[in-house]
This record gives structure tokens, C-alpha cells and sequence, in this order.
């Protein structure tokens, strides 16, 4: 393409922009990115997208004023109107002291999270990937139907952060992912089975694992019945854990816990959860779906550990929510794209491996339900911590699964299910693009809503 | 739109903002924390096809949402509220910017001192100012053609069939005035209409998109909706509810002797193979001997959506409207739901177990 401005060049001239307005403290983010999606059915590739796309987000603090805009429209009109754009939006924000632009260079890191392999597949490659998890998914039962989508996705970007102050940074990234909704089918009742995995680099997608698992979870959830009320311990396998764990992020953030919309706030020190329980975040982590050198403001990542052994040590930091506690941040001020302000956010977040063999943690308890389904994750409310969720699963009787159900709750506090883990695996689990990882957990004392007793 | 939102200065919806704030405050001490936001998309859509079609839509989003923390000793509640719409600015008068604080803060303050929902099976009246999140759930994605070009859903197959109780009427309708997900036409040009999808308690037809409408031989209902350019367009509900019947709503609340009122309803998610569907509630109460007894927090409703369709019992005369964001493959689609008081007869609420 001629004329094209090139990524740091464009960064270059944006930072410019912002000295020759007078603007004393700037940002400058650029994210190029292009990426491939594959969507097959039954041995035929049903859509096929490629996406490509470069963009910048500029932030100002004029005066203590923060004001931020973005441009898909990378040339030297675009960003010059970006830049009086974010300038326009600083007029109305309120002033905060505690605003300030990274100064320091990060220094560099190789955390192996891009393999050139990734952007070298085409995409008859791509859709061999996502047949081989069907092809998987089929030959695990013979009670696999259909499936409802099956796709492999990757992409590569290039990020560039630079500020008025001097921090100057970028580095590339790929990922890759295949997943698939396998349909069981039996006595008249269908049943469907999800399964996800993706990493950084193409050795991390299996599609024979990712197949065979969806096929699992869909069998064994057929024949479901209805389930009385009770008051009971549930298993969460690493992936089912992972789902949940989720929920949990916001109440780390040290803005949640500043604007008092966090049930951590105050509790520094104090116990939060049970003597098995060490929450890490983890940036640093090799080839980790959210490993950085440097976070979305800039600020060199760094492993935390949140929760040591139930006690809580910390929060997550932004420079922001850092000046205003008279700490330093912890480079968790995170932006998955150009077109937003960085927010706090964990990055490969995980409850550390325990010592607990699986199998045993199934057998504890005389009965127990392992769950295999859960629906309105997002629903869960982050500030009071409740949660109520639609759930399936399994009843394991001495570890045993006898039969499935579904139509279920499970209702509870965040805080009350964090006291409440009875037992921690050994069998610590990523390979997801949310970079959160869990091993399998046994909660005791959990409500399980079913039918009337 | 009567007045462009782009002809209205930032200061001014900055001070919409301030507004919702001091009012949300004002309404009860232990509100302790308020996030509002204001949005406002105009999208100039133009689509054109190589049959020679060529439409365009200017579309406008305007919302302003109100999170609310209320604080009591180690307790935190939140109550949210959105007014939401594809008129102009001329939706933010007082009142309702006023309306719209009140309502998330008074939402987060009940929850603090409310009792936890109990866990089992209740009769269960959702009330009209629920909102749409039922049928959405329940029956909307089942209805939407893809899935059921590949059989996935509980109701592929079943065109002409009975798949609810005779009170219950569903329509789809892109074209109500000022609602969220109205548009002149959809993502590949077909204009959009009042879809009838579930006829006294008769299957229809489906929501379809261009393909799903030629391959099912059904007739196109202008549901291809796509987040953006970046998207492929896929089949996605507009407005979805559930027709007023004749029973008076108030009846409806005496005739329960033990069960549960649902005033508000927040997010959903369903399973549309299994039809297992669950529901958040934001805002409820027991009933016990027909009033309105204590609000509960913390429930969640399940079921199964065919089953809980066939089982509704008494239909309101009433109509309430909710807004939301419905996601699907990843893309977001701005809706609208509606539905009248309903009363269902048996279902699972999911609470704490004591």
C-alpha cells in the first residue's frame, strides 16, 4: 500500500501532535492485528472470515482532565483528528491528581508468546484443524450426532505503547484456539457438550483433545433428571473451575476496591479464603494466552501472588489506582484493543496447583456433585459476590458417578465458596485464551437448588 | 428522532450524568457509590447486494445506565437500570433521567436489607415491569432459524405444531417505534416486519435470515443482524414478546397464596439444544396469601423452555418493556423484550439452601 504510515512512525506522529498542542502528558497505543476464522459442519466448511485491522487510541491528561479517542483511520489527517478529539473529551471529565503517563522504558522479555507458525497456516490448514475435532468428537461415541459449531481461529498482532514521558515499548503476540458443541443423541433427549483450548502457539491446539472432550461432556450429561434441593459439596474440574474463577477477577481491582465496590476492601492481611487456597496472576508465565512484557499503560508486568495460602496479600494495580494508594503499580492496567482506556484486569489468573490427587478429592465425601454445566456466568454480581446459576452435573456417590442432572441451581457468595474449598488438585490446567487456569476443586457446603423436598 | 444527539453538546450529557448521580444519592444513605454512563451511537448503514438491492438505514442508539452500590456494614448490594432506545435525545427528559436513578438505587438499597430467596419449586408471578428476559431466554434463540435449519433446536421440525399453552401469543417486531431493537430494515437489506412466531400457543414460523429463509422455505422476517462490518450476519431476535392477554394483573398477584413476585429480571442464558434455560432476577418478593410480602434477593429461575410455555396459566392484560445487549457467536445485537404479568404454576427458583 502506498503511503502507509508504518506502526512506530504513526505512534511518532501522534506523541508530536500532542507536544505541539502544548499537551504535557500523553499516550499513544497502536494495535495492528489480523486474524482467520474457520467454522466447518459435518466435514464441510461452513464459514470462513478473515479479518484484518490497524487502529490507535490516544489518551491525554490536560490539566488532571483525562480524555481519550481512537482512529481506525491511521494516516496524518486521522491522527491529527484523534488527537484533537481526545483533546475535546478532556473538557468535560473531572481533574484527578492521581493521573499520570508511564516514564520508564520496560525492559525487554522473551515470554515466547509468538510462534511464527500461527500466521503460516492457510486456510485449508485451518479447516483440517477444525475437521480433525469433529473427526475426534464422532469417533469417541457413537451417540454424537451433529454438532452445533466447530471452529479454529487464530491471529497475530503487533502492539506499540509509547507516552510523552518517554516509555516507549511493542512487542508480537499470536494465539490460536479450536472449539467445538458437540450434540449427543439418545432415548429422545439431545444433550450438548462445549470445549475449548488455545494457546499461543500452534502445539498447544490438540484437536483430538478438544473433540473428545466435547463428545464426553455431551454424553455424559444424557439421560438428565430433576434434582431435590440440597445442601451439598460439588466438584469443578479445571475447566469448569476456570469458568468460575473468572468471576472472582473484579474484586481484586484496586478500583473496584477504592470506589468500595469490592468485598476485598479493607481486608488486606485478613483471611479470605480457605488454607488451600493461593490465587496467583501471572504475566510473566511462558508462553501464557495473556502473558506481556508490559501492561496497557505501559508498566512492566510482574507475577503477584493475590491470595497466599488464604490470607489476602494484594490487589491489582493501575498507575492510577497505585498513586492513589501510595503504592506501586502492578502493571495490571490491561487493553485487549486500541478502542478503549486500559482497565484493570488480571492476566494469566489461577488458583496454584495443591496437593490433592483428583480422584480422592471425588471420594471424600460420601456424596457429592460434579458439575458439567453452568449457565449465566454472566450474571454473576462482582460487588455483593452472590451468584445463583443454572447448572447440570453428576452424582458421584463415593466417587462414583451414577446418574446426571439438570435443571439446577447453585446459589452462594463468592466469599462464602472461597471459606468453603474443601480440597485442591493437583492438576493446575491453562490452555485457554482467557489465560485463567485452575486445577480441580472440591466445595464443600454449596445450595443446590432442585425441586421441593 | 426529533432532536439529533449529535447536535447536543458533551457538557449536557455530561450533566445528565451529575444529575443521576445526586438523585441516586439523595434517595437513601446507604447508597454509597454510583457509576452512570451515557452511550450514543448514529450509524449510517448502506447495504448492497450483486441482485442489484441497494438500502441504507441511519441508525441512532442512545442510553443512559445507572449502577448503584449500597453499602450496610460488610453487606453490598448493586441495583442497575438502563434507559435505552433508538429515538433522539429528546427520550432524556427529567423525569425519566430522575425515574432511572430512583429505580437503581432503590433497587440496590431493597437488596441490601433483603432476606436471601429460598431454593425449590414456586408458583411464580412475573410481573409486567419484568421484562422480556423470559421469553427471550425461554423461547427466542430456540426460535431463531440457523438453529433450526440444523435441527439443533427443541423446536426444529415442529412448524404447526402446539408448543405452548393456547394464552400464549409471540411476536418479533422490528418496527415498534423508539424500541432498542428496531431498525427499517435488517443487515442484508430485508426490510423488517411484525413476525407472529408462536400463534395461541401454535409454532408458526422461525426467525430467519436470507439463507436460512430460501433453505427452510419459510419466508424472510428481516432478523439478519450483524454487530458490524467486521461481522457476518446471523439470525437474531428485534423486539421479542409475549402478547397481553385478559387477566387483571393485580388479580393475578392475589390469586397465589405462597409463591414469589418477580419485579425485575437481569441477564439470561439458555441451552438451545437441551432448551434448559436460567434467569437472573434483580428484584423480587414473596407473596404470601395474595400481597406482596418481603423482597428477597439472590434467586435465579430455571427450567426448561417448551415445558415452562405450556405450563403458563394466567396471562395479564399488561405490557412492560426491558432493554439489553444480547450476545450471540460473539457478537453483541442491541434488543428489546416485552411481556404482560404471567403467572407459572411450578417452577425452579434457585436460592441459598437453609
Amino acid at each position: 500500500m502506498s503511503g502507509r504510515i508504518g506502526n512506530e512512525a504513526a505512534v511518532e506522529r501522534a506523541l508530536e501532535a500532542l507536544r505541539a498542542a502544548g499537551i504535557r502528558s500523553g499516550e499513544v497505543y497502536l494495535r495492528e492485528s489480523a486474524s482467520g476464522t474457520v467454522e466447518v459442519k459435518d466435514g464441510a466448511i461452513e464459514a470462513q472470515t478473515a479479518r484484518g485491522e490497524r487502529g490507535l487510541g490516544v489518551r491525554v491528561i490536560d490539566d488532571a482532565r483525562p480524555g481519550f479517542a481512537y482512529t481506525t483511520d491511521v494516516t496524518e489527517s486521522g491522527i491529527a483528528e484523534c488527537v484533537d478529539l481526545a483533546r475535546a473529551m478532556s473538557r468535560v471529565t473531572e481533574p484527578d491528581p492521581d493521573l499520570h503517563v508511564a516514564a520508564e522504558v520496560p525492559p525487554a522479555v522473551d515470554l515466547k508468546v509468538h510462534d511464527p507458525r500461527v500466521a503460516e497456516r492457510d486456510a485449508a490448514a485451518r479447516a483440517e484443524v477444525a475437521f480433525g475435532v469433529e473427526r475426534a468428537a464422532r469417533a469417541t461415541d457413537p451417540r454424537i450426532t451433529t454438532f452445533r459449531k466447530t471452529e479454529y481461529t487464530d491471529a497475530e498482532a503487533t502492539t506499540v505503547l509509547a507516552t510523552t514521558a518517554g516509555m516507549h515499548g511493542s512487542y508480537r503476540e499470536s494465539s490460536c484456539a479450536a472449539s467445538t458443541s458437540a450434540v449427543a443423541a439418545a432415548d429422545g433427549q439431545r444433550q450438548i457438550g462445549f470445549h475449548l483450548e488455545g494457546g499461543r502457539s500452534v502445539d498447544e491446539v490438540d484437536p483430538a483433545a478438544v473433540g473428545r472432550r466435547a463428545a464426553e461432556m455431551a454424553v455424559r450429561k444424557l439421560g438428565a433428571r430433576t434434582f431435590e434441593t440440597a445442601k451439598m459439596a460439588i466438584v469443578l474440574d479445571p475447566w469448569m473451575g476456570q469458568q468460575l474463577l473468572g468471576a472472582l477477577t473484579p474484586m481484586f481491582s484496586a478500583d473496584n476496591v477504592q470506589k468500595g465496590r469490592s468485598l476485598f476492601a479493607g481486608k488486606v492481611g485478613q483471611r479470605v479464603a480457605s488454607e488451600g487456597v493461593t490465587i496467583v496472576d501471572d504475566p510473566r508465565r511462558t508462553g501464557g494466552s495473556r502473558s506481556a512484557p508490559f501492561d496497557g499503560e505501559g508498566i512492566a508486568t510482574q507475577r503477584l501472588t493475590l491470595v497466599e495460602r488464604g490470607t489476602l496479600r494484594g490487589y491489582l494495580h493501575s498507575i492510577k489506582t497505585a498513586s492513589h494508594d501510595g503504592a506501586p503499580p502492578t502493571g495490571n492496567a490491561r487493553r485487549g484493543s486500541y478502542g478503549g482506556p486500559a482497565r484493570i484486569a488480571p492476566s494469566n489468573f489461577h488458583i496454584a496447583a495443591g496437593t490433592d490427587d483428583p480422584r480422592e478429592l471425588r471420594r471424600r465425601f460420601d456424596r457429592a456433585l460434579e458439575i458439567t454445566a453452568l449457565l449465566n456466568l454472566h450474571t454473576i454480581d462482582p460487588i455483593s459476590g452472590e451468584f445463583s446459576l443454572g447448572a447440570a452435573g453428576i452424582v458421584l456417590e463415593r466417587g462414583e458417578a451414577t446418574y446426571p442432572v439438570e435443571g439446577i441451581t447453585i446459589a452462594g457468595n463468592l466469599t462464602h465458596l472461597l471459606s468453603s474449598v474443601a480440597g485442591v488438585g493437583s492438576d493446575l490446567t491453562f490452555k485457554r485464551p482467557m489465560g485463567l487456569g485452575s486445577p480441580t476443586l472440591l466445595i464443600a457446603d454449596i445450595s443446590v437448588g432442585g425441586t421441593s423436598r | 428522532m426529533r432532536i439529533d444527539p449529535r447536535s447536543v453538546p458533551i457538557e449536557r450529557k455530561a450533566a445528565l450524568l451529575r444529575r443521576v448521580d445526586e438523585v441516586a444519592r439523595a434517595l437513601d444513605p446507604r447508597i454509597h457509590q454510583v457509576t452512570a454512563t451515557y452511550s450514543e451511537s448514529v450509524q449510517d448503514v448502506r447495504v448492497a447486494n450483486s441482485e442489484g438491492l441497494h438500502r441504507s438505514d441511519l441508525r441512532t442508539q442512545l442510553g443512559i445506565m445507572a449502577l448503584c452500590v449500597a453499602k450496610d456494614g460488610e453487606v453490598l448490594e448493586s441495583g442497575f437500570e438502563a434507559l435505552r432506545g433508538t429515538d433522539g435525545f429528546e427520550i432524556f427528559t427529567a423525569d425519566a433521567v430522575d425515574d432511572l436513578a430512583r429505580t437503581a438505587a432503590k433497587r440496590a438499597a431493597q437488596n441490601v436489607g433483603a432476606v436471601a430467596a429460598p431454593a425449590g419449586t414456586f408458583t411464580v408471578v412475573l410481573s409486567s415491569s419484568a421484562g422480556g428476559t423470559l421469553i427471550h431466554e425461554s423461547v427466542g434463540h430456540g426460535l431463531e432459524a440457523d438453529l433450526n435449519l440444523k435441527a439443533l433446536s427443541v423446536y426444529s421440525g415442529r412448524i404447526g405444531q402446539k408448543v405452548a399453552s393456547e394464552l400464549i401469543t409471540v411476536v418479533d417486531d422490528g418496527t415498534v417505534p423508539g424500541k432498542r431493537g428496531s431498525q427499517a430494515m435488517d443487515d442484508e437489506g430485508t426490510p423488517t416486519q411484525r413476525t407472529v412466531l408462536i400463534e395461541r400457543g401454535v409454532l408458526r414460523t422461525y426467525m430467519s435470515d436470507r439463507k436460512h429463509a430460501a433453505k427452510l422455505g419459510i419466508e424472510r422476517s428481516g432478523n439478519a443482524r450483524r454487530e458490524s462490518y467486521r461481522h457476518l450476519p446471523i439470525c437474531r431476535m428485534r423486539n421479542t414478546m409475549i402478547v397481553p392477554g385478559a387477566s387483571d394483573p393485580a388479580e393475578i398477584v392475589r390469586s397465589v397464596k405462597d409463591g414469589i413476585l418477580v419485579a425485575k429480571m437481569g441477564g439470561g442464558q439458555v441451552d438451545v439444544v437441551s432448551g434448559n434455560f436460567a434467569f437472573e432476577i434483580s428484584e423480587c418478593y414473596r407473596i404470601r396469601d395474595g400481597k406482596i410480602a418481603e423482597p428477597l434477593r439472590g434467586a435465579t429461575l430455571v427450567g426448561q423452555g417448551p415445558k415452562l410455555m405450556s405450563e403458563i396459566d394466567m396471562v395479564g392484560s399488561d405490557l412492560g418493556w426491558s432493554t439489553g445487549t444480547c450476545g450471540k457467536d460473539g457478537q453483541g445485537a442491541p434488543v428489546a423484550d416485552a411481556q404482560p404479568t404471567i403467572r407459572i404454576p411450578s417452577v425452579v427458583v434457585g436460592g441459598k439452601v437453609t
